[in-house]
């Protein structure tokens, strides 16, 4: 286990069998480490691990082989004292009582983890205070709204007061607002609080605004591991869109496909448009001098700024690895 | 690791459930009635004037109300797994620092208060009904209750343990229900291999004190002893089964499932 890590996965393997389509890798030699503190996206298409990833986590899933450790504890051979470190959110709103009250939902987590009632009655008004739930704690869960069912099932999960939270998909379904307040409250409880988040999302808003580093899981496998803005800075220094005055004739645009890989040349009403990405910043120069010596004019050149969503499509077509 | 804080906080949610879900038991409990009055008055007719009705009568009214508080017991455990796994709190109560097993055991002991004293009703409404008024020695009924309802549980667990796996157990369930009948009423001075059935001894037991009127310090210390560790080993043997199933479910990602 690495020195600071409070999740630590090693060489993690979870096979299934199916009588009809045999033996399924969903989770293929994975390792990864999260950092105390940290907020880790965990990105992939659907069906490429990042559940079962999460549920190995949290000892819902036994791994095939590997190891799993949360917080020191061999989640496979401690599950109760890995379990005791953690909380989770699985499918949002699935994970709350709809017959019981917010507030009777919080306090029956809380217990859960052993919490009696009558010392989590400051932080349950908290709660439900910082999630907007005030005015519904004593109605019937059924009655809210997803959105609200599913704050609760997060606050539910806060209540348990664990270093570690893990969440699968804690925005599906939300609406803008509250994926916003969500949001905050996700920064607020690591920075303030010092917990450490794993999520995965599909939505890469939330990941690019709430987490510190990512990792991308693509067929089991972990294709990347690296810090958000790093991930974004690596395209914004090479991505370029040069504005050109004029027609970019045949010729040019056989010397621009040959000089470089990546490159993209729309024309619209006598200006064109040139989408370039350099894996060398360098050969911004050279681009530019190719244009002079055919008399193009440059009307403008901008640095592009793609976001993760953009990063995540083209690290799965492994165009790129950090 | 408080446990009274486990069984404190699942004894709340069962009496606010049964508070909440008062209709649902109400109507449970009057189909149950309802069931009984059409035995009663079915027996009354035909056999009404035999020697020895009142006796036998009495041994139906605890019969059926040992049937009714196992057949609550048991779907306890197997219904609210069924539930759990619907509603999807089944893999928050397996992230439980508890430990599932112990947590479900919370959960069913918490639910016998709500199902004692609802059968406890339903048995002064059944003696007012036939005019039998049974022996209601609680310092006897309520250990040989206590210890028989256990051994229930146990296999509670292991029908739970089958529901978590896979998935549909509703028709083993109500096959159940029928054989629940016979283990209650199985003549166990007859056949003697009987008495090793879950609940068959337990019930032969209660019926002597409800029925013959015995207390539990005048029955034959081994006849007690034989019921502790006969439920002693349907309990423990059920929670082993439902470990058992518990790994495979968490080996096939299953306890999220429905």
């Amino acid at each position: 286990m690495e020195a600071g890590s409070v999740l630590e996965v090693e060489h993690l393997i979870k096979t299934y069998r199916s009588r009809r389509r045999g033996e399924i890798k969903a989770v293929d030699d994975a390792s990864f480490s999260v950092e105390r503190g940290e907020i880790v996206g965990l990105l992939g298409p659907n069906g490429a691990g990042k559940t079962t990833t999460i549920k190995c986590l949290c000892t819902l899933v036994t791994p095939t082989s590997g190891k799993v450790f949360v917080d020191g504890a061999n989640a496979v051979d401690e599950p109760r004292a890995a379990v005791a470190k953690l909380a989770a959110v699985l499918e949002g709103n699935r994970n709350v009582y709809w017959r019981l009250t917010p507030r009777e939902n919080l306090e029956f987590f809380a217990a859960l983890h052993g919490i009696p009632r009558r010392s989590v009655g400051a932080l349950l008004d908290e709660l439900l205070e910082r999630f907007n739930l005030e005015d519904q704690r004593d109605v019937e869960s059924r009655t809210l709204s997803r959105g609200m069912q599913q704050k609760l099932a997060v606050a539910c999960a806060f209540v348990k007061q664990t270093p570690i939270l893990l969440l699968d998909e804690p925005t599906l379904g939300l609406d803008v607002e509250t994926s916003h307040e969500l949001r905050a409250m996700l920064r607020d409880m690591a920075g303030n609080a010092g917990r450490t988040i794993l999520l995965s999302s599909h939505d890469m808003d939330v990941v690019q605004d709430v987490c510190d580093r990512v990792i991308v899981i693509n067929n089991g496998r972990i294709v990347t591991s690296d810090r958000v803005s790093n991930l974004l800075a690596l395209f914004q220094a090479r991505a370029y869109r040069f504005v050109v005055r004029g027609e970019v004739d045949g010729a040019l645009r056989d010397a621009l496909a040959s000089a470089f890989d990546k490159i993209e040349i729309s024309s619209d009403d006598g200006v064109a448009t040139i989408d370039v990405e350099l894996l060398d910043a360098e050969r911004l120069y050279e681009l530019v001098d190719l244009l002079r010596s055919r008399q193009c004019l440059i009307d403008s050149i901008d640095r592009r700024d793609p976001d993760l969503e953009e990063i995540f499509l083209r690290i799965l077509r492994g165009e790129v690895r950090s | 690791m408080k446990t009274a804080t486990l069984y404190g906080a699942s004894l709340r949610r069962t009496l606010i459930e049964a508070r909440r879900y008062w209709f649902d038991t109400a109507a449970g409990v009057v189909s149950i009635y309802g069931f009984f009055v059409i035995i009663f008055l079915g027996a009354k007719l035909f056999g009404g004037n035999t020697p020895g009705f009142g006796d036998t009568l009495s041994g139906v009214v605890v019969s059926y109300a040992l049937w009714a508080l196992v057949i609550f017991s048991l779907g306890a455990v197997t219904f609210e797994l069924i539930q759990e796994a619907q509603l999807g709190t089944l893999e928050q109560l397996g992230m439980s620092a508890f430990g599932l097993p112990r947590v479900l055991v919370a959960r069913a002991l918490t639910g016998l208060v709500v199902q004692v004293t609802i059968v406890a009703g339903l048995l002064t409404v059944m003696m007012a009904t036939t005019g039998r008024w049974l022996n209601i020695d609680l310092v006897s009924i309520v250990p040989l209750l206590a210890v028989t309802l256990l051994g229930i549980i146990g296999f509670g667990f292991v029908l739970g343990g089958l529901a978590i796996v896979f998935k549909r157990v509703q028709q083993p369930l109500q096959i159940f229900q029928v054989v629940v009948i016979a283990l209650v009423i199985a003549p166990v001075g007859t056949w003697t291999w009987v008495k090793f059935m879950p609940l068959a001894w337990g019930a032969h037991l209660i019926k002597q004190v409800m029925v013959d009127e015995n207390r539990i310090f005048d029955m034959v210390g081994t006849d007690l002893l034989f019921l502790l560790a006969h439920s002693f080993v349907y309990f423990t043997g059920g929670l082993a089964v439902f470990k058992y199933f518990e790994h495979t479910a968490r080996d096939r990602a299953l306890l999220g499932h429905y």
